[in-house]
């Protein structure tokens, strides 16, 4: 169980939100090769625009840099990633060991994943492990910060403590679960949640209104996922592809109710006035802006949203 | 080729001794269902042997049997009887040669023992066959001119002519037996003599005389008994009737004798009886015929007098026959005496029942006890050692094929006396049949109309005695074979070791009656027969009785051995064709070696395409095939449901496959027939063999 | 019961390019109830073997044979027994990958091949149509789970409940053929009014007990013989 009094790992993620202040989190996506000038690009495009930046781990199961490796080279240059850890490609011992690499490099802040499927990648004929799943690599590694043992229980060398956490979705079935998924993660260990991208806001009221009933808002940080829409194609290509999204109508419409010239400018509006609901429902203690392939944009995202600047410690 | 006829042995283990209902009804247990199964394979000649090896009076039978076995044809629960007499005759009429050459010899004579037969109707002809054949000296003695009996002088030749007849009776003439023709036993030859002369005698006199009526008048001019009037009639001596003539009595000789009347001329013909329509003894068809033809019937009265006027009839006085019989169902009329009618007429033919005449037995030992001749009915055998009866003088009146039923079983009690002396007690005749067809097995099949055909126009046929029903023709009778449903012939779990237990069989029968029982069972009472659990069965554990494709696969093995497939007209094409679509047996009969190699076709008949397995579609090609067809019925014409659906989806399965061994999907083809086989086989064989498969593009 | 599908015809074709005396032997028990490799799929692989091969100028001989079960030695024999006197110079197996190791164990120095791939444990939905349902773990947790398992059903084999990817009851990963097992697992509990049991986090599962372990062996106390 998470107790949000207790400093976990005094990122900086950590103490923005501990501090009470609305936080700011964004994506940042590894190359699909060793391409450190690429990477360092985008890096110094969200820097000082968000608290700390996720390294995705082989999403959607394509190939990319190890988000370890990538989320030292954000250290490196000053942004603080959140590491993600997918349990599709490693088992727990590789889990273990990456974890211990990744904090000996200077990562403090988590987010434990299963992963996409690798059928949705470039290597749709690979084996998957999921030896555990993300709830399990949770517990793993919360047991290794808390208890000072690995899952075998042997004991580790030195702390390592990490902040955790756990990606939540509220728009997938049995919509009636995932409040209950969201508490077990929790109890598993998870500091903080990002959610799924948010277009349905009612059905976010509703699911956040459940978790604050069941007072996970008191365990938890909650971060309100959110992805800009850079067209209406962009719009319908994502509500009838991506499993677990669903965008309204109204909002389809709206976007391709303006010239095509004009529609990446309306996304980021909309955007702007999904930020400001999402402030304004209790239990909502950051934003996750997923701007996919958009990094150039986050600066003027955050600016326009009265986010910046970001508070410093 | 054609298909395997030697499937009976099997069929054996399937039910035992358990009939199909139309057997057991037979009282000689015809094979009915082989019979109809040889005829829809184009075998009538097949047919033929069937029919005979139990009943020497198929011409008759075709004719004029009352059919138990119709009336018991399981096909009644899904539509109506199949038509088996009309099959019987179409089989009878179109094999004429078949059964001269088959003909038996006369056997020799290989005991000193003989015995003499009293009536050579068709009791007392079947008994003398059997012994005859079994090697005795038979002699038979018949009062009149004619052989046959009843047979001969009892039913008008508009139902069975003298021709019909005749065909029979040669058949067991030829059988050695020795015929005292015109010779009256107590008159020509003393039943002393005939005692004497021989081991054994039997009485097969049949009833042959009238019975008369205890009412005032009956001694009138214009008053006949109703055998007298027949034989007069068979004989061509026209008896004299008025222009209002009534035949008294409701059975089945009372038609005859109404029908025959109105032939005669007279304006009216009558039929009065005690029993109500429904009541009546007559069946209904003969009924209705009459009617048909202008008889009139007047039911539930009992004859009061014949008035008279001059000494002839003037006449008939009726009262009310209030009941026919009494509470235990036996004959006991009572009558409401205050409600009369008179009906003029001037002609009165008395068809009310017949009796044997059994004067010859005067002053024997042989008892008779109130004009009946003592026989028990199990050993056949009178009061007398040595001396049995058979036929109607045993069991009352009865039809033509339970006389010839008791001829058999006389000849067995005969042969078995003759060799032993002693008394033989027949077995218990009671059969097991599979019973009906359930209701809910019934309600899956397919409705197909029995093929009838019509009689002369009433109006026509009142002219004269000419006969009024035609034969099937070919096509007709192959229609009409098809409906037969081929009781308990259908699939079997062949290879229990087989079997998995896949329930395969269970999910796909369109009938719904497959069940695992930890293997496999088609409950042989509810099977159709279509044979689609077969083709499917995973384990090939399952054989359709009927059509073993076993058997048709060695056919096709030694067909293909026969040819020299370096000159055989190619492309090559193996054509499985759908038994069921052909209206003339001109494709059922075996193909010869050259006419496959000139026409480059190999056809095999499958009673139902669906039958065959994928292996099946496969194995052609592995025997040098160029190409397989499959012809079908017309769409929507397969006689089992979703059978054509699961004929496709394996036609396209195997495609598939020979698409991917490398031979080309495109070689094996379904086809519909349009119309009869006869019209389509022959076009789409020439026009898939024609079709240019190296260039055709897609399927 | 083990499911298995046919390979691609030339697949097997290519095995054997190299033998003169073949033997396809069927088996009676799985690969027959699926459809796959019973007497009926023998006659039809040999009959396509033959015609194949016929069709390159390569006449070779193809026998057929089908046992009851390849997994037991007495069933078996007979097998060995007829390559040994017939001079078979090669045995393809359309049992599941069960029968071919098994008959490979004893062949001597003749090669087998499989005619078929084998699947998984899998029940039957309808004619033709299968579906997993056991991954043969080891260490069953579907007293859990109402009775559904996870392991073996969710393309994740997760263990906590669905992930992100269930929508209206189907798995992301084939939404048309493959159902969400959590969604199934879900409404089976509420069903029985068992919801709570899935607020327990199940730890890390021990998978030793499956193949992960090593080499499975099963055996009955008392039942066999001890060497």
């Amino acid at each position: 169980m998470s107790d949000k009094s207790v400093v976990k790992s005094g990122s900086n993620l950590e103490r923005v939100l501990s501090s009470g202040h609305f936080a700011v989190t964004c994506e940042c996506g590894p190359p699909k090769g060793a391409d450190v000038e690429h990477l360092e690009k985008k890096i110094a495009l969200v820097k000082g625009c968000v608290d700390a930046a996720n390294v995705t781990d082989n999403q959607t199961a394509v190939v990319r840099m190890s988000s370890i490796a990538a989320s030292y080279i954000l250290v490196k240059n000053g942004v603080e990633p959140v590491m993600q850890m997918v349990t599709r490609d490693r088992n727990r011992i590789a889990a273990q060991s990456d974890l211990f690499g990744a904090y000996a490099l200077g990562i403090r802040n988590m987010l434990c994943l299963t992963g996409d499927h690798q059928t949705f990648g470039n290597h749709p004929k690979s084996k998957n492990v999921f030896d555990i799943d993300s709830l399990q690599l949770l517990d793993v590694v919360r047991t290794i910060r808390d208890s000072g043992v690995v899952n075998s229980g042997d004991p580790v060398q030195g702390g390592v403590k990490m902040f955790l956490g756990a990606a939540a979705n509220p728009f997938a079935d049995p919509f009636e679960f995932r409040v209950i998924r969201l508490a077990k993660k929790i109890d598993a260990g998870a500091d903080f949640v990002q959610t799924q991208c948010i277009y349905d806001m009612n059905r976010f009221r509703e699911f956040m209104k459940m978790a604050c009933d069941m007072g996970l808002d008191r365990k938890c940080y909650i971060l309100a996922g959110l992805t800009p829409l850079k067209s209406a194609g962009m719009a319908a290509y994502m509500n009838k592809n991506v499993a677990g999204i669903s965008i309204p109508d109204e909002i389809i419409k709206r976007i391709r109710g303006v010239a095509k010239t004009e529609q990446a400018e309306e996304g980021i509006r909309l955007l702007l006035e999904q930020i400001q609901e999402v402030r304004e429902i209790p239990g909502v203690a950051g934003v996750h802006i997923m701007a996919i392939e958009w990094e150039e944009r986050v600066k003027e995202i955050t600016e326009r949203a009265g986010l910046l600047p970001r508070p410093r410690f | 080729m054609s298909m395997d006829k030697s499937s009976q042995g099997s069929l054996q283990s399937i039910a035992g001794d358990v009939l199909p209902t139309c057997s057991a009804a037979c009282p000689v247990h015809t094979d009915t269902r082989e019979y109809v199964q040889r005829i829809s394979k184009g075998d009538y000649e097949g047919a033929l042997d069937v029919l005979l090896e139990v009943n020497p009076f198929p011409s008759v039978c075709g004719r004029i049997c009352h059919h138990p076995c119709e009336s018991k044809c399981r096909r009644v629960a899904i539509d109506e009887a199949v038509s088996l007499r009309m099959l019987k005759r179409f089989v009878v009429e179109n094999t004429a040669a078949h059964r001269i050459a088959r003909r038996k010899k006369a056997v020799q004579i290989n005991s000193d023992k003989s015995a003499a037969i009293i009536g050579a109707g068709p009791a007392g002809l079947t008994a003398a066959m059997d012994l005859a054949l079994r090697g005795y000296k038979v002699k038979v003695y018949e009062k009149d001119t004619k052989l046959g009996g009843m047979l001969a002088h009892a039913i008008p030749r508009y139902r069975l002519p003298p021709e019909a007849l005749a065909q029979d009776i040669e058949d067991i003439l030829a059988t050695g037996i020795e015929v005292h023709f015109g010779s009256s036993v107590g008159v020509d030859i003393s039943f002393e003599q005939l005692r004497k002369e021989n081991d054994a005698v039997l009485i097969a006199v049949g009833l042959s005389e009238s019975h008369s009526l205890p009412i005032p008048g009956t001694g009138s001019k214009g008053v006949f008994l109703g055998v007298t009037f027949l034989w007069d009639v068979a004989n061509g001596l026209c008896p004299e009737l008025g222009e209002r003539t009534l035949v008294i009595g409701g059975g089945n000789v009372a038609i005859d004798i109404a029908r025959a009347a109105k032939r005669l001329g007279p304006k009216n013909v009558y039929m009065a009886c005690l029993e109500s329509r429904e009541e009546m003894p007559a069946w209904k068809w003969e009924i209705a015929e009459a009617e048909e033809e202008g008889i009139e019937i007047l039911n539930s009265w009992g004859p009061k007098a014949i008035l008279e006027k001059d000494g002839a009839v003037r006449a008939m006085e009726f009262r009310r026959c209030a009941s026919v019989f009494d509470a235990q169902r036996r004959f006991s009329p009572s009558y409401d005496e205050s409600v009369t009618n008179t009906v003029e007429v001037d002609s009165v033919i008395l068809g009310i029942g017949q009796k044997a005449n059994l004067d010859f037995l005067l002053g024997s030992e042989v008892s008779v006890n109130g004009g009946r001749l003592t026989c028990d009915r199990e050993s056949m055998a009178t009061s007398e050692p040595g001396v049995f009866a058979c036929g109607e003088v045993m069991t009352g009146p009865g039809s033509a094929i339970q006389a010839v039923g008791t001829g058999h079983d006389a000849a067995k009690v005969l042969a078995h006396y003759l060799e032993t002396g002693e008394i033989l007690k027949l077995p218990d005749k009671n059969t097991i049949n599979i019973g009906e067809l359930p209701a809910a097995t019934a309600a899956k099949a397919r409705r197909l109309d029995r093929v009838c055909v019509d009689l002369t126009d009433p109006a026509e046929r009142i002219k004269d005695f000419s006969p009024i029903e035609p034969v099937y023709t070919e096509e007709e009778a192959l229609s009409e074979s098809r409906r037969c449903l081929s009781c308990a012939t259908g699939a079997h779990l062949q290879f229990p070791n087989h079997c998995a237990g896949c329930l395969t069989c269970v999910r796909i029968c369109p009938f719904g009656v497959a069940q695992v029982r930890r293997t496999a069972f088609m409950p042989p009472q509810e099977c159709q027969t279509c044979g689609l659990c077969a083709a499917e069965c995973p384990a090939f554990a399952i054989e359709v009785l009927r059509f073993p494709t076993a058997a048709m696969k060695k056919s096709m093995v030694e067909n293909v051995a026969g040819l020299d497939l370096e000159r055989v007209a190619r492309p090559f094409l193996i054509a499985y064709c759908c038994v069921n679509g052909t209206t003339s047996r001109k494709y059922l009969k075996d193909q010869s070696a050259g006419e496959i190699m000139e026409t480059g076709v190999l056809r095999i008949l499958v009673p139902c395409v669906g039958r065959l397995s994928m292996a099946d579609l496969v194995s052609p090609f592995e025997l040098g095939a160029d190409k397989v067809a499959v012809v079908s019925c017309p769409e929507g014409a397969c006689y089992y449901p979703r059978v054509e659906g699961w004929l496709e989806r394996r036609i396209t399965r195997t495609q598939r496959y020979l698409d991917e061994i490398g031979l080309g999907g495109e070689k094996l083809q379904l086809f519909k027939m349009e119309g009869s086989g006869d019209e389509s086989w022959t076009r789409i064989w020439e026009r898939f063999r024609a079709v240019n498969l190296e260039t055709a593009v897609g399927r | 019961m083990i499911v298995a599908d046919p390979k691609p015809f030339l697949q097997v074709k290519g095995y054997l390019e190299d033998f003169q005396k073949v033997l396809v032997v069927g088996c009676g028990t799985c690969t027959t109830v699926c459809l796959s490799g019973g007497e009926a799929e023998v006659q039809i692989l040999a009959s396509g073997l033959r015609i194949a091969f016929g069709k390159d100028g390569r006449k070779k001989t193809i026998l057929e044979g089908c046992v009851q079960r390849q997994c037991d030695l007495e069933f078996i024999v007979p097998v060995l027994s007829q390559v040994e006197a017939e001079g078979i110079d090669a045995v393809v197996s359309l049992a599941c990958g069960v029968g071919v190791n098994f008959l490979a164990d004893r062949l001597g120095n003749i090669p087998i091949f499989p005619g078929l791939d084998t699947t998984f444990y899998g029940a039957n939905m309808q004619q033709g149509l299968w579906a997993e349902m056991c991954a043969g773990c080891g260490s069953c947790i579907v007293a859990y789970t109402g009775g559904i398992c996870p392991v073996a059903r969710c393309s994740k084999h997760l263990l906590n409940g669905p992930c992100g990817g269930s929508e209206k009851g189907k798995c992301e990963v084939d939404p048309k053929n493959i159902d969400c097992v959590w969604q199934l697992i879900y409404d089976r509990l509420k069903r029985l009014g068992r919801l709570e049991d899935l607020r327990n986090l199940l730890p890390a599962k021990d998978w030793s007990t499956a193949s992960d372990g090593g080499v499975r062996r099963s055996a009955r106390e008392q039942l066999y013989d001890v060497k």
